[in-house]
């Protein structure tokens, strides 16, 4: 009874998921739905996800959608799982129920807005939007700036104060690697002012290592394309196939 | 060591945190924020939330905002807080964390969009924006199905399939109910095509009465002040 897994590493909440798996060393099949090709969009995955949402899990015949639900879940059923990542303390527990709350109608918002408008538009045949890319970097720039004013407060190496990762800090900083998509110069710029949140990143990082490279390789790989069009594999004249197989944007 | 909850009730969460104290029997001290006067704007309520916004909670030390974090920790940490509000059972929990995100980016940006923008605009000293009410129809039209056809089990009276209100009936009810300030007629409109959804809202209203028509009055009131 396998923990089934369905996920594009292109979807920010999927790589949060999979990183923690990773991590905690729960075994699981990663079932591939290519949201390019619009596969989370069959009859066949509605009966997994009737949102059709990346990512979902099965485990048995228990089916659960929504990231945040996902990693609580995985964290409070596998042995193992060290308390940390979903602490039992109820005021530890509390914060971090707060900010990945508060993570969907800030943070969340900024990345997918400015990727799906620009670098990934013409690849999904959408018009380029620098309106509501525009849109997107205030959303980005407002939540970083509360991010850094309060969610590091604190002397801890991660969010709430802590000195040691939990899922609210892997959630978020799943969503802010969207922005390599747009590449070392825009990135910079977008997360420039921001060095306590940069150190953040660093530090999520070096605390899910080898996984949290390992799973954005596919992101980078897409970064690769975007940038270097003339490279091999990539488009000849505007949104090759090749690059539509390996880019997207989350629905 | 009371709780207190800084509160105006004209604001959907803020509303769900309250029934749910006065359901539970848990005491506590409401602390009116009042949002029409921008009360939340003020540096001394940044002190007890920096994000400026209602419900937020005091509960000795511990500070808290974010609804649906502040109902699970009350859920968590009041004794006599019945089991269905916030199963123990990891599978029913998990289902109940699935809706209230889901809430977030879908039925949560309906009411509020509707209502900001026609009969509110004044008292937050916006435009009127027909469009925009437009948008926030759409959004609560393509929640409301979902609620329909699949969070609500064709023969219980709860989300999720179940027979007693969770905090997610809670929580999803209290958002729908601000379209009430748009008017009977819009509301009748707007709501008419669900019908599962409409003995849902009567559902949960049974099972938190007499507080949950004491805490939606407020929007009565306000319905008729603006109206004359």
């Amino acid at each position: 009874m396998k923990l089934k897994l369905y996920a594009d590493r292109m979807s920010q909440p999927v790589r949060a998921v999979i990183i923690f798996c990773k991590k905690n060393g729960i075994d699981f099949e990663e079932i591939r739905v290519d949201i390019a090709k619009r596969q989370n969009l069959t009859p066949e995955y509605a009966e997994i996800n009737p949102m059709k949402q990346l990512p979902a899990i099965v485990d048995g015949r228990f089916k659960l959608f929504e990231s945040h639900a996902i990693l609580v879940y995985l964290a409070s059923s596998f042995p193992g799982v060290a308390d940390h990542w979903y602490p039992a303390d109820v005021f530890k527990r509390s914060k971090i129920h707060s900010v990945l709350d508060w993570h969907h109608s800030n943070l969340r918002r900024g990345p997918t807005t400015i990727v799906r408008n620009t670098v990934l538009a013409p690849v999904l045949g959408r018009p380029l939007n620098p309106e509501a890319a525009a849109e997107g970097e205030k959303f980005l720039s407002a939540s970083l700036s509360k991010i850094e004013s309060v969610w590091l407060k604190g002397n801890g190496r991660f969010l709430l104060g802590g000195n040691q990762p939990s899922i609210a800090d892997l959630s978020l900083v799943c969503d802010i690697m969207q922005l390599e998509l747009l590449g070392e110069t825009e990135r910079n710029r977008l997360l420039g002012p921001y060095k306590e949140v940069q150190q953040w990143i660093e530090n999520t990082r070096n605390a899910t290592n080898p996984h949290f490279d390992e799973v954005h390789k596919i992101l980078m790989k897409a970064k690769e394309k975007l940038q270097n069009p003339r490279m091999k594999g990539a488009t000849n004249e505007g949104g090759g196939s090749d690059m539509k197989r390996t880019l997207h944007s989350r629905i | 060591m009371k709780l207190k909850v800084y509160a105006d009730r004209l604001s959907q969460p803020v509303r769900a945190v309250i029934i749910f104290c006065e359901v539970n029997g848990i005491e506590y001290e409401e602390i009116k924020v009042d949002l029409a006067n921008r009360e939340h704007l003020t540096p001394e309520f940044s002190e007890i939330n920096p994000m400026q916004q209602l419900p937020a909670i005091v509960h000795g030390t511990f500070k808290l905002f974010e609804s649906h974090a502040i109902l699970i920790y009350l859920a968590s940490s009041f004794p006599g807080v019945a089991d269905h509000w916030y199963p123990a059972d990891v599978y029913k929990r998990s289902k109940i964390h699935s809706v209230l995100d889901w809430h977030h980016s879908n039925l949560r940006r309906g009411p509020i969009t509707i209502v900001q923008n026609s009969i509110l605009a004044p008292v937050f000293r916006r435009p009127l924006n027909p469009e925009a009410v437009a948008e926030g129809e759409k959004i609560l039209s393509a929640a409301l199905s979902k609620i329909e056809s699949f969070w609500l089990d064709d023969n219980r009276p709860f989300l999720l399939g179940e027979n007693q209100p969770s905090i997610a009936d809670l929580s999803l009810v209290c958002d729908i109910m601000q379209v009430k300030l748009v008017g009977e007629t819009d509301w009748n409109r707007l709501l008419g095509p669900y019908k599962k959804v409409q003995q849902w809202i009567e559902n949960t209203r049974n099972a938190t009465n007499p507080h949950f028509d004491e805490l939606h009055k407020v929007l009565k009131e306000l319905k008729e002040k603006l109206q004359n």
